[in-house]
């Protein structure tokens, strides 16, 4: 995956695109918002990483601007302003996601592997499939290897989010944002807890497990 | 001393009063133009009164004894000093007697009532008669003339130069007393405004010692009560808050410090320890995780302060929307539910539907999470045996949007309860358990910041924690 960071704070980004390269992805660096601006016009990239703050031009003008030329690429905002109204103007100006820092790598780098996906047909698709496991938007049914499962409307949205995104690395906040809809700190291990409930729904008594736990990330759907 | 009349030009008491002396001299020179035109149109009136009076007279002689008593009238009349104007003719119009020599054509040929002006020189007068002569002063004269049954011509007038000499003097009097009450009203001004200045400068002093550092002067306040005073007051009354809310701050501060102090001291001896050459791979990479999750819990608690401090200082209106309660509520209790249930707990959920409100939804969410998980904990370090329950509630009543988290554990001594609700204050039995111990603060700035209140309730047994909004 080809990936623009505009970032100006040097060493964060050099982590930042070391990390992203041992994750397979190729990683353009801009330190300031006009660069960051030109390069993002000019060439195309899968997901564009932009700090709110930067030198010479702000980020969300950046992306405004993009938005308006109908450059549709998805935008991962990264910011220290984390109160709910800045996340609605970052989103409002054409974000697609909002990460407050300090953020942990794995966090960041889940949010864009499913940015990318954004753009292909599956989120559009009205049925998924992993392994023997299908579910129906439109009928809202469950199945797997044949035997119905019944689900709670919340556990099926949240197994309608791990599909969505199925093969990817998917975090508690991600599902705590996607899936009930807030922002706020839990406090508690609450999303372990539903996660467990679901893989017992759906993984018990099967000989491969489908929902697995990501040490130190969060979890992920796959064969 | 110019600056000093500088100054006290731009207060207001010598505007004000520079104002109402303008608008008492405009007022005196209206009464007085009143005055004037009143005065002179009765003088007039009697002049004519006058004039008719002697002419009645005259004829009455003439009629009774003769042309010679009335020439001789007339004689005697003329001679008399004051503004009296006779002429007594022939009937051809020629004078026979009288003090004016000349008079307009018409006045004889149609008897009536006529003014004019004339040369005042008297024939007769000893005084004319002898050179040099001045050029004779220009009269004004009102007359009537009328036909004798004699057949003589006789003319009476007022000379009415007199009348507006009259109407001087009243004039001067009243430029004299207008004059003094202007100045009289100048220097009433200019004193008062020396007063109000000097109280004003007695607050700028204060305000200036102040802004120096000294928080803790106050204006002095005067025995006199005025609007000075309630000014001072006021002012006074804000200080205080503020020096209280310094207070407040400086406390807050020691306590983040000691509150973030702690974890970082933990980080930096954690990162230290993996740095170590004795260090295992097996070391190094578990207090590297133990680093990881000390500064996520910073995190958590640098974000909770975040949290109040804005929420204390009035989010933007426009984190505000119309918000549906009861879905909130539902919501928290429901995600919260399989986390109780594994913690050997019930959570109820009795929320009234459809309650609407203009509020922070985020904010609203987080305050009901931080009561879930607060009773949770106080269940979990009491290792209370008995069965434990937390009941969400949401309702509206009378006006007011209820939302309760009521638990029947041990409960909070009514001594503790405003207490838990300060920044960092963990009772005794908790300091076990994880948590920054700005949850209930937090939930407590977001009840004022919603014009509400926060408060602890008995539950018998245990705790319900109330927030209580105005719908």
């Amino acid at each position: 995956m080809k990936i623009l960071l505009i970032e100006d704070d040097r060493e964060a980004a050099s982590y930042l695109i070391q990390a992203l390269d041992e994750a397979g992805h190729v990683t353009h660096h801009a330190t300031d918002g006009e660069t960051g601006y030109a390069m993002a016009s000019g060439m195309d990239y899968d997901v564009l990483v932009v700090d709110r703050m930067l030198p010479r031009r702000d980020g969300l003008s950046i992306i405004e601007s993009l938005r308006a030329e109908d450059d549709k690429t998805p935008v991962l905002i990264l910011s220290a302003l984390g109160e709910v109204d800045d996340r609605v103007t970052g989103l409002r100006a054409g974000g697609d996601d909002y990460l407050t820092k300090p953020y942990a790598f794995t966090e960041l780098l889940a949010r864009i592997e499913v940015l990318a996906r954004r753009s292909s047909p599956s989120e559009a698709a009205t049925s998924f499939q992993v392994g023997d496991l299908t579910l129906d938007r439109l009928s809202r049914k469950v199945e797997r290897g044949g035997e119905v499962i019944m689900l709670q409307p919340r556990e099926f949205r949240l197994l309608e989010y791990l599909m969505k995104n199925a093969g990817k690395v998917v975090t508690r906040t991600m599902l705590l944002e996607n899936v009930w809809d807030y922002h706020f700190d839990p406090q508690t291990n609450v999303i372990d807890v539903h996660m467990s409930r679901l893989r017992s729904k759906i993984d018990k008594g099967h000989a491969t497990s489908l929902l697995q736990t990501i040490r130190g990330a969060g979890y992920m759907i796959r064969d | 001393m110019t600056n000093r009349f500088a100054q006290l030009w731009r207060t207001t008491t010598v505007r004000l009063t520079a104002i109402f002396v303008l608008i008492f001299v405009v007022f005196s020179v209206l009464l007085l133009a009143v005055i004037s035109y009143q005065s002179s149109i009765q003088i007039q009136r009697q002049q004519a009164a006058d004039i008719d009076r002697e002419i009645r007279q005259i004829t009455k002689i003439d009629e009774r004894q003769g042309f010679r008593a009335s020439i001789i009238a007339v004689e005697r009349l003329s001679r008399q000093p004051g503004p009296g104007i006779y002429f007594i003719g022939d009937p051809t119009g020629q004078l026979i007697v009288g003090n004016v020599t000349t008079l307009p054509p018409e006045v004889l040929l149609e008897p009536g009532s006529y003014t004019f002006n004339y040369d005042r020189q008297r024939p007769g007068d000893p005084d004319s008669t002898d050179a040099p002569e001045p050029p004779p002063p220009q009269g004004n004269a009102m007359v009537r003339s009328v036909v004798l049954s004699s057949g003589l011509h006789l003319v009476v007038g007022r000379d009415v130069v007199e009348r507006r000499g009259f109407t001087a003097i009243i004039l001067q009097s009243f430029l004299y007393g207008v004059g003094g009450i202007v100045l009289l009203s100048i220097i009433a001004g200019l004193i008062n405004s020396r007063r109000v200045l000097a109280r004003i400068d007695s607050i700028n002093v204060t305000a200036n010692k102040i802004m120096s550092g000294n928080l803790s002067e106050r204006i002095p306040i005067t025995q006199r009560n005025d609007e000075f005073d309630g000014l001072a007051t006021s002012l006074n009354a804000m200080l205080d808050r503020i020096e209280q809310l310094m207070q407040g701050l400086k406390e807050v501060t020691d306590n983040v410090a000691h509150d973030l102090k702690t974890p970082l001291t933990r980080l930096r001896n954690q990162a230290e320890s993996a740095l170590r050459d004795s260090a295992h791979e097996e070391d190094r990479r578990k207090a590297l995780e133990t680093t990881i999750s000390e500064s996520d819990k910073l995190i958590r608690t640098f974000n909770a302060l975040l949290m109040i401090a804005r929420a204390e200082a009035g989010a933007p209106s426009g984190a505000f929307a119309d918000i549906d309660v009861s879905a909130i509520a539902a919501d928290v209790a429901e995600l919260y539910a399989p986390v109780a249930e594994e913690e050997g707990m019930e959570l109820v959920s009795e929320v009234a539907p459809g309650i609407r409100m203009r509020a922070n939804r985020e904010l609203i969410g987080q305050a009901l999470v931080n009561l879930v998980d607060n009773a949770m904990k106080y269940y979990r370090a009491n290792g209370e045996d008995s069965s434990g329950k937390i009941t969400v509630t949401a309702r509206e009543v009378g006006g007011r949007v209820l939302m309760e988290v009521a638990d029947n554990g041990p409960g909070i001594p009514a001594a503790d309860r405003s207490r838990v609700v300060e920044r960092f204050v963990r009772l005794e039995q908790s300091r076990t358990e994880p948590g920054s111990g700005l949850g209930l603060s937090l939930v407590a700035a977001v009840a004022r910041l919603h014009k509400g209140e926060f408060r602890l309730e008995d539950n018998n047994p245990g705790v319900r924690a109330v927030i209580d909004l105005p719908a």
